[in-house]
């Protein structure tokens, strides 16, 4: 056998991996498949509605390993390649096990200079943990992210896909670390345009109450 | 006198100060949904694009289109084809940040702009494209809509009419390349997003086959001021050829960064001083104007520069999506093209060679300098690199990685070399 295929350049994944989930999780409640089949009906085709299938897919099962493709591909009706393909292309599909709160920190150029990496290096320090790792614990996985749209509050980070904090100090990355390991789930927070500020003193939205629906936990609840 | 005219008494319309306002009743008490209301009643789609028309308005997303006209490419109607319109709320270009305020604070006039379009142009569904990362956003926007669905403003029979349409928001999951509108396509149609080839331009073929137009939250967020005040008055408001309010996203070495709205063609060093002058009294020392993509300006060469399409062109750069970043006296100008050359190998889609493999090698070459082991004709073959990139791919994302490669080199070359060691090889060897 050439020596390029026992050793290959780009390393292929595994044909067959071993499963993470049993085929008997591996199903959606008839209330998850309501909302499965509402997307659907929004699209021409069920293909449109695969990126919302596998965001509830990776609430659900916390990450998206090849059976829980599988299963939204058998959902959707579609080939597993498709959903794999879409799986594999986007950043915020997770392919593998990540702690139970990801930390995204923003070091796109905003942030850069105003201390993004200051802010990476210090959740480092903290956690114990390299970027792109999960720290010993389980509980924290650490990333660096690409320009997160808050340029306005940097630095800034996003936690579990879901709310953003921003103007980060490192007392201030204490206080929340300090809450998310008590279990609280960040607020979500509005920052006041500067305008409003002058004219209205004050204008922020906080209606933190909605927001925790669509956060995904990147761990299940029954995994954690 | 500027460009801007007397800014200083301007009145915000994109986002008033109105307290609460993406709450609907407070929003309908400002005169909000009248607009479309007279729209749906008075107006035929072909006077609502010539008001467009009229208004002057380019589009907000960076490539500065005419909106009017852009609508007017839409195909005849044919009752058996569907069309339908994508609001493109994928906002990922460094240093952007203006939509997302937009949708915070004043969501109802971005849907207000979508159902005038839908009307203009004859559809019956939007799809509103918001990148993952704002699934807060999606989430606020969702229960904001689903009140307008309640009170009849959106859905079946809205506003007492025989008319019928629908916003679908659809979640991105974090690809700045689905900010391209081929790829965008892509993406809502359940695929990896590869931009496609133009043409087939977006107005014959789009979302599955269907007449598309697509465009982005600010500029449909204009369509209800336009119709409520006509054309005439927004053509009125800023730079005559690029009129408009404009959403300014202010960020870096400044004292009060943040979403400011002023008209367009304000003066770069007045916007400055709106946002409080540099941080810590240091002296500027570059200028992105408009999101990463668009060329650096040194600080020399922003004196009498306005914000609107020509003057800026003019200058050597670009308007892009007005989402402006001030670096300081003390920035490292190797650091901070690395980290843009990061961002866009992390972010090139992979379809095509030139992008795919050039990235990649300059973020190597960079990276290379900016540790100190670069040479000086490294810099040479990094401008070779963007010559190899430009033009040579499906959409513009290599352009868009080579110009500020090409011109942070060429407008801090001193900064560069500094760093480089001289070539170790004979010239003529």
């Amino acid at each position: 056998m050439a020596d390029f295929i026992r050793n290959p350049v780009v390393r292929l994944p595994d044909p067959d991996p071993e499963p993470h989930f049993s085929s008997d999780e591996l199903n959606f409640t008839s209330d998850e498949k309501d909302r499965i089949s509402a997307w659907v009906r929004q699209y021409p085709t069920s293909d449109g509605a695969v990126m919302w299938t596998l965001w509830l897919a990776q609430e659900k099962f916390g990450f998206l390993p090849p059976e829980v493709l599988q299963l939204v591909a058998t959902e959707l009706g579609l080939p597993y390649a498709q959903v794999y393909g879409v799986a594999t292309f986007y950043t915020q599909y997770y392919k593998e096990k990540k702690g139970a709160f990801v930390l995204d920190v923003c070091t796109c150029f905003s942030c850069q200079f105003t201390g993004g990496y200051d802010i990476l290096a210090y959740l480092e320090e903290k956690l114990k943990v390299k970027r792109g790792h999960t720290s010993p614990c389980g509980r924290f996985t650490v990333q660096e992210a690409e320009c997160l749209g808050a340029c306005g509050s940097a630095p800034m980070m996003q936690v579990n896909n879901g709310p953003y904090a921003h103007h980060l100090t490192p007392e201030k990355i204490d206080t929340l670390i300090q809450a998310m390991e008590t279990g609280q789930p960040l607020p979500f927070v509005s920052i006041t345009l500067p305008q409003d500020e002058d004219e209205m003193g004050d204008n922020r939205r906080s209606d933190a109450d909605a927001i925790e629906s669509y956060q995904t936990p990147p761990q299940s609840k029954r995994t954690q | 006198m500027t460009k801007a005219g007397d800014w200083k008494s301007y009145q915000r319309v994109l986002l008033p100060p109105v307290k609460n306002l993406h709450h609907l009743n407070i929003y309908r008490d400002q005169g909000g949904y009248e607009a479309l209301r007279r729209v749906l009643s008075e107006k035929s789609p072909q006077d609502v694009i010539g008001e467009m028309k009229r208004s002057g308005l380019r589009g907000r997303g960076g490539a500065g289109f005419p909106t009017g006209l852009k609508w007017s490419f839409m195909p005849p109607v044919d009752p058996d084809k569907p069309r339908y319109l994508c609001c493109n709320a994928d906002e990922s270009e460094p240093g952007t940040f203006k939509d997302r305020q937009l949708m915070e604070y004043n969501p109802h006039l971005l849907f207000e702009g979508i159902l005038i379009a839908c009307y203009a142009m004859s559809m019956r569904a939007c799809y509103l494209y918001v990148r993952g990362e704002y699934a807060s956003w999606i989430t606020l926007m969702e229960q904001e809509l689903s009140k307008a669905y309640e009170a009849k403003l959106v859905g079946e029979n809205m506003m007492g009419t025989q008319q019928h349409m629908d916003i679908i928001i659809h979640k991105g999951a974090g690809a700045y390349i689905c900010g391209e509108e081929t790829s965008l396509m892509e993406s809502l149609e359940g695929k990896r997003a590869y931009p496609r080839i133009k043409p087939p331009f977006p107005a014959q073929s789009g979302i599955w086959g269907a007449p598309t137009t697509i465009n982005n939250v600010e500029t449909l967020a204009c369509a209800p001021l336009i119709m409520e005040r006509g054309g005439g008055w927004f053509a009125g408001i800023g730079a005559e050829k690029n009129p408009g309010p404009l959403l300014y996203g202010i960020s870096g070495h400044v004292n009060r960064p943040g979403v400011y709205e002023y008209p367009t063609g304000m003066l770069i060093t007045d916007l400055l001083e709106i946002a409080g002058g540099m941080r810590g009294g240091k002296k500027l020392k570059a200028l992105v104007p408009g999101g990463a993509s668009v060329p650096v300006l040194r600080a020399d060469m922003i004196d009498g520069v306005t914000m609107d399409i020509e003057s800026l062109k003019e200058s050597g750069s670009m308007l892009g999506t007005a989402g402006m970043l001030f670096l300081d006296e003390d920035t490292d100008m190797v650091a901070f093209l690395r980290r843009v050359a990061r961002f866009y190998h992390h972010e090139s889609c992979g379809q095509c060679t030139p992008c795919r493999e050039g990235t990649g090698w300059m973020e190597n070459l960079i990276t290379r300098i900016d540790d100190g082991e670069g040479n000086l004709r490294d810099l040479d073959l990094l401008l070779d690199l963007c010559d190899q990139m430009e033009g040579r791919t499906v959409c513009a994302l290599a352009d868009a990685a080579a110009w500020p490669v090409r011109n942070t080199i060429n407008r801090f070359r001193d900064d560069f070399e500094r760093r480089c060691r001289p070539s170790s090889w004979a010239v003529n060897a």
